[in-house]
C-alpha cells in the first residue's frame, strides 16, 4: 500500500511535456483513474463480426471487470449485452464462445434470447403473481451503453454519450483499412491467443503506436537468424511515423520505383489478391503505397487495440509472406495485462496464402512469437521497476524528436499521402500523442 | 485401442525417449533436441477455450499457440542461440515433468504416445514461477537412428496462459 498521494495535476503536466513519471506504469491510484475516467468512457474493441458469423454465435469479452456477451441474434444483428442476470446477478454465460439460441442463468433459470430479451421466468404466476408483480415484457440483459461497428470491428463504450464511432475513429479509419479491408470481403479473425503478462497495459499500447526505435535492438535476434529479407535495423529509421485521429502508427519505407502492384508483391501479396486491394482502397490509400512509398506496420488505436503488419520469410527458399495481427491489451491491474492476439487475414484470400500468412504470424507474434517474446520481457521488467518508491523520483524522457523548445527536430513529411501528421525517422511523436489522450481522459472528472 | 503393457519393449523405449527429451530441454540443449525430430515434424499446440459442456469442442481448430514445421522450429532454436534473445537471457530454469505415459501401436513403424507434462519455469529472483500443465499426443517413428518425434500435439490445460511467453518447448 502506498500513501504517497497522487499529485494528478503535476503528473499530467509532466506527461504532457514528454517527461513521464515512471510510477504511472505501476500505480494503483492511476489504475483506478484509468478504470473510472478512461475505460468508463472510451470506445473499446470487443470482437470482430467474423468471430460470430452465424445466428446464435457468440463470444464473451470484457472491458476490464465488465463481461459482455457479443452475440449475433436470430435476425443477424450483432448485440453486446452485459453478462449479468437481471435477477440475482449471476454471470449468465460462462463459456467464452459457442452458439446458442438462449442463455439460461444457472441460478434460477431466468432465460434470455440471444438478442438479450428475457423470455423464461420460472413460476412467473406463482412467484410474482404474473405480469402484475413482475412485468416480464421489455426486460432484457443490459445492452452496452453504446455500440458501433467499423469494417466488422465491434466496439462498445460504457458511456451512452460517447461520440458516434465514425467520429471517434476519424482519420485513423484511413489506416484501419490496410489491416481490416483488403477486399470487399473484409477480414476474418482467428483466435485469440490469450495469455497474462505481469506488465502494465499502457506499455504495449505505446510501443505499438510508434516505437520504431526499439526494433534494431530489442528484435536484433530475428535479424540475426535471417527471418527477414533485409536488415530491419537500418530499414526502421527510413520509415514514417504518423498520427491520425485517435490512432498512430509506424510504416516501413518501400524500395524506390515500385508501382502499387509491385510494392504489394514486394511484401509478399500474391497477384490473386492485388486487384481486390486496389479496388477496396481509395486513390489516396493506394498513393500512400505507390507514390509515398510507405507500407503500414505497427499501430495503436487509443486506448488498447493494436495492429501489426509485417512480412517475414517463411521457408528456406526465402518466400516472403505478410501477416496481420490485431491485439488487445486488456488491463487486469496496474501490474498485470491479459493479451488477446488475433491472426487476421483477408476473407477472400487464397487458401494457400491464408496458410502461409498464419505461419508467418505464429513465428513473429502472439504467445510464442519471436518478436513478442522479447517485447514482453521489456514490458514486464519496466512494470517491476515502476512499482517502487524510487520510480516516483524518476521522469522517463519521452521527448525523442523534439528540441529543448519543444519543436520537432525536422519538419513533418510533405510526401505522405495519408491523413494526419507524419515524420520520417525515429521519434516519440506517436507515444506522446497516445499519452496526451490518456492525460485528457484522466483529468476529466465528468 | 488398449495401451501396450508397461513391460512391452516398445512402451519402454517410448517412455525413455520422452524422459531423455525432457533432459535435453531442461539442459537447454536445443540443438540436441532438434536431432530428435523428424524432418517432416508437425509441432502443434491448439488454443484451448472454455465452452459449454456439449459444445463439442474445447480447443480451436484453426488457431494454435504453436503450429510449427522444421523450418520454424530451427528458427526458434537459432534465435535462442543468438546473443540477443533477451527473454531467455538470463535463462529460465525449467523442469519438464513427464508422466502418465501410454503407448499405442499405430501399425507400421510409428507409435502413438500420450503423456502428461507439467512444466515448471522460474526466471529471475523475484518473479513468481510459472506452471504449464498439458497433455501431449506424440507420434514416434522408428528410424535407423532410433525413435524420432514425427508429430506432437500439446493440449494445454489453460484457456489463458499464465506464462509470459512460449520461449520454451513443451
Amino acid at each position: 500500500m502506498n500513501f504517497a498521494g497522487l499529485q494528478l495535476e503535476s503528473v499530467l503536466a509532466d506527461v504532457r511535456r514528454g517527461m513521464i513519471p515512471a510510477h504511472v506504469y505501476g500505480d494503483p491510484e492511476i489504475f483506478a483513474l484509468e478504470r473510472d475516467r478512461l475505460f468508463a468512457r472510451s470506445w473499446v474493441f470487443l470482437a470482430h463480426e467474423s468471430e460470430i458469423p452465424e445466428p446464435g454465435d457468440y463470444v464473451v469479452r470484457r472491458v476490464l471487470a465488465d463481461s459482455f456477451i457479443v452475440a449475433r441474434d436470430e435476425s443477424g444483428a450483432v448485440r453486446a449485452m452485459f453478462n449479468m442476470c437481471l435477477h440475482r446477478g449471476m454471470q449468465v454465460c460462462r463459456a467464452e464462445m459457442g452458439n446458442a439460441s438462449h442463455f439460461r442463468c444457472p441460478y434460477h433459470a431466468w432465460t434470455y434470447r440471444n438478442d438479450g430479451r428475457l423470455t423464461g421466468l420460472p413460476f412467473h404466476d406463482e412467484a410474482y403473481g404474473g405480469e402484475d408483480g413482475f412485468p416480464r415484457k421489455d426486460q432484457a440483459l443490459l445492452p452496452a451503453p453504446a455500440m458501433g461497428i467499423h469494417n466488422g470491428l465491434i466496439f462498445i463504450s460504457l458511456d451512452a454519450d460517447a461520440p458516434p464511432l465514425p467520429d471517434y475513429l476519424g482519420d485513423f479509419a484511413f489506416y484501419l483499412d490496410f489491416y481490416t479491408r483488403q477486399s470487399t470481403a473484409g477480414v476474418e479473425l482467428r483466435g485469440p491467443q490469450r495469455w497474462r503478462i505481469k506488465a502494465n497495459w499502457k506499455i504495449g499500447a505505446e510501443n505499438f503506436a510508434g516505437d520504431s526505435y526499439h526494433t534494431p535492438h530489442t528484435h536484433a535476434s530475428v535479424v540475426d537468424i535471417g527471418l527477414f529479407r533485409e536488415p530491419k535495423a537500418s530499414k526502421r529509421k527510413e520509415g514514417a511515423l504518423y498520427v491520425a485521429g485517435p490512432g498512430a502508427g509506424t510504416t516501413y519505407k518501400l524500395p524506390p520505383g515500385g508501382d502499387f502492384a509491385g510494392q504489394l508483391r514486394y511484401v509478399g501479396y500474391p497477384d490473386a489478391m492485388i486487384p481486390a486491394m486496389g479496388a477496396a482502397w481509395s486513390a489516396q490509400q493506394r498513393a500512400l503505397i505507390a507514390d509515398s512509398g510507405f507500407m503500414v506496420s505497427a499501430a495503436t488505436l487509443f486506448p488498447n487495440l493494436s495492429l501489426v503488419h509485417n512480412w517475414p520469410q517463411i521457408d528456406d527458399s526465402g518466400t516472403v509472406v505478410p501477416f496481420i495481427s490485431l491485439r488487445q491489451w486488456q488491463p487486469v491491474s496496474q501490474r498485470e495485462t491479459e493479451v488477446l492476439s488475433w491472426f487476421a487475414v483477408d476473407a477472400a484470400a487464397p487458401e494457400e496464402f491464408k496458410r502461409n500468412s498464419y505461419k508467418a504470424y505464429l513465428m513473429c507474434f502472439g504467445s510464442s512469437g519471436m518478436f513478442e517474446q522479447d517485447d514482453v520481457e521489456n514490458w514486464v521488467s519496466i512494470t517491476d521497476m515502476a512499482a517502487g518508491s524510487m520510480a516516483r523520483r524518476l521522469n522517463l524522457n519521452s521527448r525523442m524528436g523534439l528540441t529543448s523548445a519543444g519543436q520537432p527536430i525536422k519538419p513533418p513529411l510533405d510526401a505522405f499521402a495519408g491523413p494526419g501528421v507524419a515524420y520520417q525517422g525515429f521519434g516519440e511523436f506517436n507515444q506522446r500523442h497516445w499519452l496526451r489522450q490518456w492525460s485528457d481522459h484522466l483529468e476529466r472528472e465528468k | 485401442m488398449k495401451p501396450l503393457p508397461y513391460t512391452d519393449p516398445a512402451h519402454q523405449a517410448a517412455h525413455q525417449f520422452l524422459v531423455e527429451e525432457a533432459a535435453l530441454l531442461d539442459a537447454a540443449d536445443y540443438a540436441g533436441w532438434l536431432d530428435l525430430l523428424c524432418e517432416d515434424i508437425r509441432y502443434l499446440m491448439p488454443v484451448r477455450v472454455t465452452t459449454a459442456r456439449g459444445a463439442g469442442f474445447d480447443a480451436l481448430a484453426d488457431m494454435g499457440h504453436f503450429d510449427e514445421d522444421m523450418y520454424a522450429l530451427r528458427k526458434r532454436v537459432q534465435r535462442l542461440a543468438t546473443d540477443h534473445a533477451w527473454t531467455e537471457d538470463p535463462p529460465s530454469r525449467t523442469r519438464h515433468f513427464v508422466s502418465n505415459v501410454r503407448t499405442f501401436r499405430n501399425g507400421g513403424v510409428e507409435l502413438r504416445v500420450e503423456s502428461a507434462l507439467l512444466l515448471f519455469r522460474s526466471r529471475g529472483d523475484t518473479r513468481e514461477a510459472d506452471l504449464v500443465s498439458a497433455g501431449r499426443t506424440d507420434v514416434l517413428r522408428e528410424t535407423a537412428a532410433g525413435l524420432r518425434l514425427a508429430r506432437r500435439e500439446i493440449l494445454v490445460d489453460e484457456a489463458v496462459l499464465r506464462t509470459q511467453n512460449l520461449a520454451v518447448f513443451l
